[in-house]
């Protein structure tokens, strides 16, 4: 299967369904396995994984996140103030 | 006690021991590696560390797992005979803690410096990333130890810290890292985010037994692991310093140095995780890996994480308990052990002497206020002196017979509690439980006990003659 090919049958962010899939690595033995990211969500998964992994319409409802939702996680740890410059 | 140089030398022990299966036919990254790993802890509790040497789509990658998911192979991780009871592992573990701190061998290189990749770093060619469990979102790092300073004390070692935290890789060399609120690195997090500058990392993978179990233990802030690991394996611990000026083991296979991304958070999780659950999505924050340093033909560890018992029990079982031991000892000399293994200390069973009515529930009380139990533990067993908190056969004797619930229970509302805990209402927060199951005694004049069963005279000598011939009647 050509990587193209490959690209094609993951448009799709199994997790949150965006159109922003990149390809993060391809195996170092050619041909064997292509690494997938959303750049949206940062959900990531392997061409060569079982389908709940890799196919959108099979990924399990209780994982999948909304892209709207994803500013409202919460943050952890909280991001302490500032200190005023010369306080050490 | 024993020292051991690196993880080759560790697993050719491993080896020589029966406690190392090697697995050369072809495995699959997914769901092969997670799977076999998850078999091994469903296989009892003197399951072998395994290896895999064959891996699709790499031309020469090696993976270990299980490398501390036994009583077997934690024995021999402290240099102990394999066979070694449970009891004796919290005991030695607790006399080596005492001696802290030992000291650090500084060298000037080691051989984690023979292959440096410094431009275009690519974690997926570098290391056999792969899903652990299928709600993951994504290749995590389960068993690194994260070396990282104070930038405002930076010279002084003593608040150096090597924690075991995991790593979400979400791109060539970007990784997500969790650093829980009551772990050190979070305030090392704090100080450089204050000062609106970048933290330097180093991640080492890899490594010899006991520095892993060292990041895994709660220690004082100014303490340093790797004076605890020399203590631990009755040597001083060789370390070699990077560039940046992060002291990492000699041994690692891999060592990965970057930078945690100045008040920067963003997606990460979920990752099944030590409760037995997904641990959902946060924004945590972020490491830009600038430099990867490797071995010729690395070893990748890692840890299976599931519903425990797993591996990660193991690696939180004394590291847990001996902590708590001491603390509790320090204030209340009648303490005789602490068992804190299940499920990372969120239940914790206290041995003691009792000096009069309600003092088991003050030791209980002070439980919660041990610094592993601000976070973590949540119910407290408290049992006499003669109660063996590692066998559960007597503890739960001692729970059917020394507990009237009527004033044996005590539960305190809405105390902090680990994030990860599910129970947590809201997450963070939980009521926590005292149990008495100590015998009571005066002015506490509940229940009549009357005399205890002993056991028939002679059965001690019995014993030692008849598991002799039992051992024999079994070869």
């Amino acid at each position: 299967m050509s990587q193209t090919e490959q690209a094609g049958q993951h448009r799709f962010c199994p997790r949150c369904r965006s159109a922003t899939v990149k390809v993060l690595s391809t195996s170092p033995v050619a041909g064997v396995w292509s690494v997938f990211g959303c750049a949206t969500c940062l959900y990531a998964w392997r061409s060569t994984e079982p389908d709940e992994n890799t196919d959108p319409d099979k990924y399990p409802a209780v994982f999948r996140l909304k892209p709207e939702d994803l500013p409202n996680l919460p943050v952890a740890p909280s991001i302490p103030a500032r200190r005023r410059s010369g306080a050490g | 006690m024993r020292a051991y140089k690196d993880l080759r030398e560790f697993l050719s022990v491993l080896e020589q021991e029966r406690q190392l299966l090697r697995i050369a036919e072809p495995v699959r990254l997914e769901p092969d590696l997670g799977a076999a790993a998850c078999a091994l802890a469903h296989l009892g509790e003197s399951s072998p560390a395994i290896r895999f040497d064959n891996i699709a789509g790499y031309t020469n990658a090696h993976v270990a797992m299980n490398v501390h998911g036994s009583w077997p192979n934690h024995a021999l991780a402290l240099g102990m005979d394999k066979e070694a009871p449970l009891r004796d592992q919290f005991f030695e573990f607790v006399r080596r803690f005492q001696q802290y701190p030992g000291e650090l061998e500084r060298v000037a290189s080691a051989p984690w410096q023979e292959v440096v990749i410094d431009k275009d770093v690519n974690l997926y060619d570098l290391m056999p990333l792969f899903r652990l469990n299928r709600g993951d979102g994504g290749y995590f790092i389960d068993k690194p130890c994260v070396v990282s300073r104070d930038l405002d004390d930076w010279n002084n070692d003593d608040v150096e810290n090597v924690g075991v935290y995991r790593l979400q890789v979400k791109g060539r060399n970007r990784i997500g890292i969790q650093t829980v609120p009551q772990h050190d690195i979070a305030i090392h997090l704090a100080h450089a985010e204050e000062r609106g500058e970048d933290l330097p990392v180093a991640i080492a993978l890899g490594n010899e037994p006991i520095i892993t179990l060292m990041g895994a233990t709660p220690m004082r802030y100014d303490q340093l692991e790797y004076k605890m690991a020399a203590v631990m394996q009755g040597a001083p611990y060789r370390v070699v310093k990077t560039a940046k000026g992060l002291d990492v083991p000699w041994g690692s296979e891999y060592v990965l140095e970057g930078r945690v991304l100045n008040r920067q958070r963003e997606a990460e999780g979920p990752f099944g995780e030590f409760p037995g659950y997904y641990s959902g999505c946060h924004q945590y924050p972020v490491i830009e890996i600038d430099r990867v340093s490797h071995r010729k033909d690395p070893i990748y560890d890692a840890v299976y994480v599931g519903r425990p018992w797993t591996e990660l029990d193991f690696l939180q079982a004394m590291t847990t308990s001996a902590p708590i031991f001491v603390q509790l000892k320090a204030s209340f000399p009648e303490i005789v052990a602490v068992n804190a293994l299940y499920t990372h200390g969120l239940v914790v069973i206290v041995s003691t002497k009792t000096r009069y009515g309600g003092f088991a529930k003050s030791v209980g009380l002070s439980v919660l206020s041990t610094p592993h139990g601000l976070g973590y533990a949540k119910i407290i067993i408290v049992v006499d002196a003669d109660v063996d908190p590692f066998d559960l056969k007597q503890v739960m004797w001692a729970l059917s017979v020394k507990v009237n619930p009527a004033g044996d229970v005590i539960i305190l509302p809405n105390l902090p509690e680990n994030l990860l805990d599910p129970a947590g209402q809201p997450g963070g927060m939980s009521h926590k439980m005292i149990i008495d199951a100590t015998t009571p005694v005066a002015p506490d004049i509940r229940g009549h006990y009357g005399e205890e069963l002993d056991i028939p005279q002679g059965m001690d000598a019995w014993r030692l003659k008849l598991g002799a011939l039992i051992k024999d009647l079994q070869k």
